[in-house]
């Protein structure tokens, strides 16, 4: 089973890597975004000199990383799943010998993997030109890592959803852009959690989405308490665990109809 | 014990009943009708392991309906399945270890990458051991002639290219029962050629059982022993595929060149199928009449310059079926299947 998903991952990584320039486009384009935020924020901060109790230094540290993670938040197979959902490639691959789940996430993690490498690339990149705050020690360093790993199976899960929406409607280009946003807004690429309105804020503890990225920056900061980690872990475990039960009893539903009216 | 049992299978559709123009759609929306449709119909057969069975039938008899029954990915309406001791559509992952599929143009390759990519991903997902896996390729490699395509991507192939990698594909992790929903489907002859033999050696040194759906009669011609013929959803003959030529094919088609027509030829006890200047075809029964005495009759009104017969093929004798000249089929059939 693990010698198969990573198989599917190695696969879905190199249909990326087969094109060179997708590498290197992708890259230039987090760089991009990552100028555009920090031109922005330098601006603001000459104004005010302070903001959401970030110091410049911390802001750019802060934008540097949820560009170069924001690809692990919002990447996925959604598009490949409603694409085969489309053209009936869905059929072969319900023959497979492991699940649709199972494949899909192996496939995912190839995905996965193609945004780890611009991550870091984009880190690497940003790191020579921009001062950079270090992780304040190396186990909030390890934390750091944990908590996103702790998303790829929430995000897996909303990508299932999201993909899932294809059985009844053409195209899910419209549930994928809400999707990307929702993650956006809510896991604080857009900008820190912190400088959102109090709702906003308290809201977003219970949602699972500031974990993918503020969150974890804040403890690569050393922003966050030791117990409010502990907290946001069995958060996210649970997240988890509900998320698959909802994607798994929806696919269920969907196939159910396929395989009763012949899809 | 047969491989695959299958025993009073219906498949019904629901179909919405779509109505004419704006108010219609709008009454779609609140309350859709339904309208049912059978596409499978109290359709029943065994098979034995390692049986090359040709599953036949126009367009829209159900063949693939049948099929997706099979595999588990359709549920039947009522009826059973069951496939090797399981029922498909209640244990699939389980089920999908025994089986292959080739559906038409529906690939299991990765579009970007090397074939090879996607034969490790399948050994994989099989778990097919080492030794097997290699023994496999090399043999495939041979039989299909795949040397110079592993290495490349799927994208680059040729259709023909693509099915022969697709097919070694299918039958790579020794699977126990293949179904192939036209596999040769806008290939040519000698692709064809290569797969109709490589499924025969399969099927002979390994007892794969093989269902094979095609339009291509050809295919069934070399490969299939037995035919199980489907129309509007029902079994209308299924046994040996020499027996059913036998049977409806006892005549022979014969094509004549001939001069000085004098008049119109009438002939007894044969059929003229088409008449032009110096041509004439002529179909008739071995039970009736023979070849010396209908050339007697036809030398009375011309010269015959040439003459060349053939045996009715699997595909004029299915031509007929469909039009309707052997309205006796049908019955021919059910008093068969009482005697067994």
């Amino acid at each position: 089973m693990l010698k198969t998903m990573m198989q599917l991952a190695k696969m879905q990584f190199n249909q990326y890597n087969i094109y060179k320039s997708n590498f290197y486009l992708f890259t230039l384009n987090r760089i991009v975004e990552v100028i555009v935020y920090i031109f922005v924020w330098q601006a603001i901060y000459s104004q005010t000199g302070n903001a959401g109790g970030f110091t410049l230094s911390q802001m750019v540290t802060y934008y540097i990383l949820a560009i170069a993670f924001s690809s692990i938040a919002t990447w996925g197979i959604n598009e490949t799943m409603a694409h085969s959902i489309r053209t009936g490639q869905i059929n072969k691959e319900l023959l497979n010998p492991l699940t649709y789940f199972q494949y899909y996430f192996g496939m995912n993690l190839g995905e996965l993997a193609f945004a780890v490498v611009i991550g870091i690339a984009t880190f690497i990149i940003c790191a020579i030109f921009w001062e950079l705050a270090l992780p304040v020690s190396f186990l909030n360093f390890i934390l750091c890592i944990f908590i996103i790993i702790l998303g790829i199976p929430i995000t897996f899960f909303i990508q299932m959803i999201v993909g899932t929406i294809g059985f009844y409607t053409n195209s899910i280009w419209g549930m994928q852009i809400f999707r990307k946003a929702v993650i956006q807004i809510f896991s604080g690429i857009v900008a820190p959690i912190s400088l959102f309105p109090l709702w906003f804020q308290e809201l977003s503890k219970f949602l699972p989405f500031k974990e993918l990225i503020y969150t974890p920056i804040n403890i690569w900061l050393g922003q966050v308490d030791y117990s409010e980690i502990l907290f946001v872990i069995i958060k996210q475990i649970i997240w988890g665990a509900v998320l698959y039960i909802i994607a798994k009893k929806f696919f269920n539903h969907a196939i159910k109809n396929i395989t009763t009216n012949g899809g | 014990m047969a491989i695959i049992e299958v025993k009073n299978l219906v498949k019904t559709y629901k179909i919405i009943e779509k109505e004419e123009g704006l108010i219609g759609y709008f009454k779609n929306l609140v309350k859709p009708k339904y309208k049912e449709f059978t596409a499978v119909n109290n359709v029943n057969f065994s098979i034995e392991k390692g049986e090359l069975v040709g599953y036949i039938g126009e367009n829209g008899a159900g063949k693939s309906t049948t099929i997706k029954m099979l595999t588990g990915l359709l549920t039947p309406t009522s009826g059973n399945v069951i496939v090797n001791g399981i029922i498909p559509n209640q244990k699939r992952i389980e089920n999908n270890k025994n089986i292959g599929a080739v559906f038409g143009q529906k690939t299991q390759l990765w579009w970007d990458l090397p074939v090879i990519e996607s034969f490790r991903l399948i050994k994989k997902m099989y778990k097919i051991p080492e030794n097997e896996y290699r023994k496999n390729l090399k043999k495939f490699t041979e039989l299909l002639d795949l040397e110079e395509l592993l290495e490349k991507q799927v994208k680059n192939l040729s259709l023909g290219q693509k099915m022969r990698c697709e097919i070694a594909a299918t039958f790579l992790h020794d699977p126990k029962i293949v179904y192939l929903d036209e596999p040769t489907i806008g290939l040519d002859v000698f692709v064809k050629e290569k797969i109709r033999k490589f499924i025969k050696d399969i099927n002979r040194e390994k007892k794969t059982t093989v269902i094979l759906t095609t339009h291509d009669l050809k295919d069934i011609e070399d490969v299939c022993d037995r035919i199980i013929l489907l129309d509007k959803g029902q079994i209308i003959y299924d046994g040996e595929k020499q027996k059913f030529k036998d049977t409806y094919g006892r005549y022979v088609i014969a094509e004549l060149i001939v001069n000085n027509i004098k008049d119109n030829i009438i002939l007894n006890n044969a059929e003229i199928l088409e008449q032009n200047d110096n041509k004439l075809k002529i179909k008739f029964s071995h039970d009736e009449t023979t070849i010396v005495k209908i050339m007697d009759e036809i030398s009375k009104f011309c010269n015959i310059e040439d003459i060349h017969m053939k045996e009715a093929e699997l595909e004029d004798i299915l031509k007929e079926i469909y039009k309707g000249v052997h309205t006796n089929v049908k019955n021919n059939d059910a008093t068969s299947k009482n005697a067994i």
